[in-house]
């Protein structure tokens, strides 16, 4: 690992001024987790950023060849611990690709709502989180009040509050009760109203806006070379979403939604702001696809029937690999696995969102100012769970 | 203060420099006393405004009504916490910086008129005396900053310097406006004046402008957010105190409650007619009265005005650094200056609403 370059300034007999050495993190209020960024200061100024990542290594994808399927199901759950269903999913698909089965139709709704469902409460905590980044406190416990509805909503059909090991290859894990549904569509009608709230509060807030426009601009171009995905990647203006682009579940493509893409409403293409504000509406966007999706649940099974049997039995899918992508509330997760017939796979890796987007942040913080890159790191919404695995 | 060295020479039999000692004590260790009551409960307020506006409760379980014993335990607690001093901080600074920070904005409250005859000291040039003295802060900041021997805090302590500095301008050039309709620096004769003639915000346009102005720098001043870069917890940790726990903690704790106080005190005595009440005449009650009821009405503007800075508080977002001192410098102090020269004029061609 190479040392940060320093250089000094203006060096005279006795007195002279040199760049400061700041670290921020590994344990630090703003940088989401144990993500440590070493700084260049000069003055408030960030001449040069260097992140180090790797404090919360545990090994998921050694553990991975080390289980079998359907025990790796909770270990995705830790990868993005903010979006754990998401997780879920893309794992399932996977195995489910390497098996041939498919999740029956009930099932396939339901993993589209408790997906949207959480999605949504994902980036709750990425607008709560940002505003407390932005000094403002307020904004986080609005957010939880709702998160927490999410919570109570999907711990009914899974038992669990925040990992849920819900989804799982061939189908979900149990049916969910008769009221379930109803209640998710009133916390939709519910939700609209909160939502206006969170933008009187701080999305509309001059400060906030002077705050996040105009900082951490990221060029189209720039966000795919760096291979950027999700928010992070439609915010500088590029209209990709694998749900509409490639629809991993179906469903996706029955049920009409936009894709928001950043504009530079009050700055530049790509800016904090547009992040902020293309999570902002995708919560939106979720609440349409979680309406349509509840009228459209139908009747039936919730896991494959011949899923059933092989659940008693470690499942041995035949040799083969295969790589599946979801979108998640970060960007694109991806898993790759390779099965030789055994009981766990062979080789079993994760292509993490928040790891690729963090990539873009050495570029991003030099010549920015050190509340400006408290914005930045805050506005690419990582879980350092998923950065370091 | 005359009455009570009167008191005391009648109760001790004491005379001279003497009872002047002894009054000055007990004038400072009611004083200290207060300060810290009124900061315990303005530490459990602010849980509990923050709570509420957080759909939260806040402090509900420690002395039983609301939680309302919070703050001393917490006080206790920070009392009986380890003295920890870093081991390569600068001893002597870091010790003594606490003192100087409180000791600043401590000095400001023995010239604010609480009520008729509340008053330490009645200083020809009180209001000068409140914004130099407080001015000693910063230093105490710096100090500690320095002293610390951590990076987070010696930013938040430049950034400490550069705000307060900035911001004194604009907060001073504002009080010149009512300095100018009453034409003293004598706080007594600020109440004196709005007891006569109504409160000063209403006398000139240029009076409520004035009065915005002083708010927002003194909310710099006794860095509140959205001007609390100093402290900044998502960008510094702590910002100056960093490194400082236990009781000197609860210095710096307290100097901000107390500099919200002396900031929100001068606010409502200067603009919001002090401890008189519009339309009744308390001072004609019998002096034990109308000293409480002076008091009570001193502390009910005071505490709105503190209500509202905890308010800003827990609704805005933090200002950056440079759009701070784009604020202070390119907004409050034109706007300041405009305030001066439209109100002298104003006064000059006696346009003024009241008087």
């Amino acid at each position: 690992m190479e040392a940060l370059e320093m250089y000094t300034v203006d060096r005279r007999d006795d007195v002279y001024t040199e760049e400061l050495k700041l670290n921020l993190g590994p344990q630090h209020p703003s940088t989401h987790g144990v993500l440590r960024v070493e700084l260049g200061m000069d003055g408030e100024i960030i001449t040069a950023a260097r992140c180090d990542i790797g404090y919360l290594h545990r090994c998921a994808e050694k553990i991975g060849e080390n289980v079998s399927y359907l025990q790796f199901g909770p270990y995705t759950d830790r990868m993005d611990y903010l979006a754990a269903c998401n997780n879920e999913l893309a794992w399932s698909l996977a195995v489910e690709k390497l098996l041939g089965v498919e999740a029956p139709e009930r099932a396939q709704w339901l993993r589209v709502i408790v997906c949207e469902l959480n999605r949504i409460a994902s980036h709750l905590i990425a607008f709560g989180t940002y505003g407390i980044d932005m000094g403002a406190n307020t904004p986080f416990f609005y957010a939880f009040r709702e998160r927490e509805t999410i919570m109570a909503l999907l711990e009914r059909p899974s038992g669990q509050r925040m990992l849920y090991n819900y989804i799982r290859p061939g189908g979900v894990a149990h049916d969910i009760d008769e009221m379930w549904l109803t209640d998710v569509l009133g916390f939709c009608d519910e939700f609209e109203k909160r939502w206006a709230e969170y933008n009187t509060l701080l999305t509309t807030n001059r400060i906030f806006i002077g705050r996040t426009a105009n900082i951490g601009i990221i060029s189209k171009e720039m966000a795919l070379d760096y291979g950027l995905t999700g928010p992070v990647l439609r915010a500088s203006g590029v209209k990709w979403d694998l749900r509409r682009d490639v629809p991993y579940l179906w469903p996706y493509d029955e049920c009409e939604f936009e894709v928001p893409i950043g504009e530079g409403t009050h700055g530049t293409l790509g800016d904090c702001w547009d992040r902020y504000w293309v999570r902002m509406r995708e919560m939106m966007e979720s609440i349409r696809i979680i309406r349509q999706a509840c009228h459209k649940v139908p009747s039936g099974d919730f896991t494959e029937k011949s899923m059933l049997k092989m659940y008693k039995t470690p499942l041995k899918p035949p040799a083969g690999e295969a790589y599946m992508r979801c979108e998640n509330p970060r960007g694109e997760l991806g898993f790759y696995v390779v099965s030789e017939g055994g009981q766990s796979p062979i080789r079993c890796r994760a292509r993490a969102p928040s790891f690729c987007n963090l990539s873009v942040l050495d570029a991003l913080l030099p010549g920015c100012m050190l509340g400006d890159g408290v914005a930045i790191i805050g506005s690419l919404d990582i879980v350092l769970g998923e950065v370091d695995r | 203060m005359e009455v009570l060295m009167a008191q005391i020479e009648a109760l001790l039999g004491t005379s001279g420099a003497l009872t002047l000692t002894i009054a000055y004590s007990v004038c400072i260790g009611s004083l200290l006393g207060f300060i810290t009551v009124y900061a315990m409960f303005a530490i459990w307020m602010e849980r509990k405004v923050a709570a509420h506006m957080q759909q939260r409760y806040g402090p509900m379980e420690v002395g039983g009504w609301h939680g309302w014993a919070q703050s001393i335990a917490d006080a206790l607690k920070l009392l009986f916490k380890e003295d920890l001093i870093p081991r390569d901080s600068n001893k002597f600074m870091f010790w003594i910086a606490p003192a100087v920070v409180f000791c600043g904005v401590f000095a400001g409250f023995i010239a604010i008129p609480f009520a008729i005859g509340v008053q330490i000291v009645d200083l020809d040039l009180g209001l000068f005396f409140i914004i130099a003295i407080a001015s000693i802060e910063v230093v105490g900041v710096i100090m500690a900053g320095w002293a610390s021997n951590s990076k987070y805090s010696l930013f938040g302590a430049i950034r400490e310097a550069a705000q307060v500095v900035s911001y004194e301008v604009p907060a001073a050039i504002a009080l010149l406006v009512p300095i100018l309709v009453v034409g003293s620096f004598r706080l007594g004769d600020f109440n004196a004046w709005q007891e006569a003639n109504g409160w000063l915000i209403f006398q000139s346009p240029f009076m409520p402008i004035a009065a915005l102005i002083f708010f927002i720098a003194s909310l710099a001043g006794a860095k509140r957010a959205p001007f609390d870069l100093p402290e900044a917890e998502s960008e510094l940790v702590s910002g100056f105190h960093t490194e400082y726990s236990g009781m000197r903690f609860s210095f710096f704790f307290l100097e901000e409650y107390a500099s919200m106080f002396v900031s929100s005190a001068l606010m409502a005595t200067l603009f919001f007619g002090g401890f008189t009440l519009p339309f009744v005449d308390i001072s004609s009650a019998p002096a034990p009265i109308a000293m409480g009821l002076g008091m009570l009405i001193l502390l009910v503007k005071t505490f709105f005005f503190i209500f509202c800075q905890m308010w800003l508080r827990w609704t805005l977002p933090r200002l950056r650094v440079d759009q701070v001192m784009a604020m202070g410098y390119k907004y409050l102090l034109p706007w300041g200056f405009l305030c001066v020269v439209g109100a002298a004029w104003f006064e000059a061609k006696g346009w003024g609403f009241l008087a």
